[in-house]
């Protein structure tokens, strides 16, 4: 019998990654849906006997799904498939009714695992050619790609992060701007704090080359080094030292993630204090020759401890073609 | 006569233990107990201990006025995340007290320093081994240290009155502007 089957998430290249993960000889019809409610009409026209869905999306997030599903009594089951690995996320969904769990990146073995546990499917089988080949079709844009490459590594970041601080981090969807660089502070979140403090790590390989700037809104710093147990006693510059440490993590993490999956090496400078105290532009600086630049902005954020902090990715114009080629793979 | 492919394993670790001995970066490799396994040419010349002297003994007991409680901290997270781990001059001006290389014309006696702390992994891929980078960076210091201060005095002496000393007429205006 064929099981109608819905993959859920805003990004195109997580719903082709995903369709393509579907293990080999499993009798399936399956639907896209590009957000909450596409996915929420498909359960009720019976196209979603299982539903994969993803968590971090813009307008509706996958938690608010899942507490529809459950306030009108859907008929479906849910897989959610997240880059927040946060055990808390994890926690989140469970409870909300989410059959289990799995994160991205998607691979055949980790989505067959699980369909065998909760015996969905009986027995397994490569994916034949024609199986492979069947969502060929499914278009995706590089900015796509992109996002889903830096959604997947912010959420191992993140991760981390919340790990260290012992506290739940909220994880937004990385907004992707391909914008001339003296125009960039004009359209961050951050371009009207009064009081930031940057730090900038150059990162280069493969032909791929840019920074990694991390903006710290200055009131988020106390409670940050609260979180972090610091005693002020003990490092006379705890503000550099919150800095400087919240960069390490937060940018390893990040592009240690996007090399990964773009199969890259990327050599690191060491990170440098753009400024403290001021306002985004003069951060970001002025004096750079007229470009135009890849930049993608995640927004970390601890609203329980009122803590904001910008990572904002700056690839160079000459870097796109090659990213593109490395993205090619990927498809 | 050609070297063979075992000759040419051995000729490239021995070359690439000259440069690890000559180039001009602190190497020091740390066990998880924080004793040290390696210990370049740099560390050798710069704090006088011998590699011999230096293998298998605690990074505290031999420089005792390094910051335990902080420097423990970051290696402890390197070991944990297998992420590196940072600290720049600005943070503390050195790790390892040591002389400058130019202790004459240098305008700073002592080294300033840039530290990475880097993760390194065993055949299991578990984080084994931490190594500390120790770069020179006291030029740059010293640089940009006396730039601040000249921009400070340029700044003094712009709002001025050379033979008063007392503040100019340019000074009060621009403070009446911001009122």
């Amino acid at each position: 019998m064929t099981t109608p089957i819905v993959i859920c998430d805003d990004s195109s290249f997580a719903r082709k990654q995903m369709a393509r993960s579907l293990p080999g000889g499993w009798d399936v019809e399956v639907s896209f849906a590009a957000h909450e409610k596409e996915a929420i009409d498909a359960i009720k026209a019976g196209k979603a006997d299982i539903l994969f869905l993803d968590l971090n999306m813009p307008i509706m997030d996958g938690y608010e799904v899942l507490e529809a599903i459950r306030a009108e009594d859907l008929p479906t089951m849910v897989l959610v498939v997240s880059g927040d690995i946060q055990p808390e996320a994890h926690k989140r969904v469970t409870s909300l009714g989410a059959l289990d769990f799995i994160k991205k990146p998607v691979t055949t073995e980790k989505i067959t695992e699980i369909l065998t546990n909760f015996g969905i499917i009986s027995q397994t089988q490569p994916q034949s050619e024609s199986e492979l080949a069947r969502f060929d079709d499914q278009q995706v844009g590089l900015t796509d790609l992109i996002q889903e490459v830096v959604n997947v590594s912010m959420g191992q970041a993140g991760s981390l992060l919340a790990g260290l601080l012992d506290t739940f981090i909220h994880l937004p969807v990385p907004k992707i701007h391909l914008v001339e660089y003296q125009k960039l502070s004009q359209i961050l979140a951050s371009r009207e704090n009064p009081s930031l403090s940057g730090v900038s790590q150059g990162f280069n390989g493969s032909g791929i080359s840019g920074e990694a700037v991390l903006v710290v809104s200055d009131d988020s710093v106390p409670n940050m080094s609260k979180l972090l147990q610091y005693d002020t006693s003990l490092n006379g510059n705890s503000d550099l030292e919150v800095l400087m440490d919240l960069s390490g993590i937060l940018i390893g993490a990040c592009l240690k993630g996007i090399a990964e999956q773009l199969d890259l090496e990327f050599s690191y400078s060491h990170p440098m204090i753009l400024g403290r105290k001021q306002m985004l532009a003069p951060l970001l600086g002025d004096n750079v020759p007229q470009q135009q630049v890849l930049a993608i902005e995640i927004d970390y954020s601890i609203p329980a401890y009122n803590v904001e902090c910008d990572l904002i990715l700056i690839l160079t114009a000459d870097s796109i073609p090659a990213l593109s080629e490395r993205a090619g793979y990927l498809k | 006569m050609s070297l063979s492919s075992k000759d040419l394993d051995m000729t490239g670790l021995h070359w690439m233990m000259q440069m690890l001995q000559t180039v001009d970066v602190g190497l020091v490799v740390l066990d998880r107990s924080l004793k040290i396994q390696l210990w370049n040419g740099f560390m050798e010349s710069h704090s006088g201990i011998r590699t011999a002297k230096a293998r298998d003994e605690n990074l505290f007991t031999l420089f005792p006025e390094i910051p335990e409680q902080w420097l423990t901290r970051k290696i402890e997270s390197v070991f944990t995340l297998n992420s590196r781990a940072y600290s720049t001059w600005e943070q503390r001006p050195h790790l390892f007290k040591f002389k400058s290389y130019r202790p004459l014309t240098g305008r700073s006696e002592l080294m300033y320093q840039n530290i990475t702390i880097i993760p390194l992994t065993g055949i299991d891929k578990s984080v084994t081994h931490v190594c500390i980078l120790v770069y020179d960076v006291t030029d740059i210091a010293t640089g940009k240290i006396e730039l601040q201060k000249a921009n400070e005095e340029l700044a003094r002496l712009s709002r001025t009155d050379r033979l008063t000393g007392l503040n100019n007429r340019g000074h009060w205006e621009e403070r009446v502007f911001t009122l």
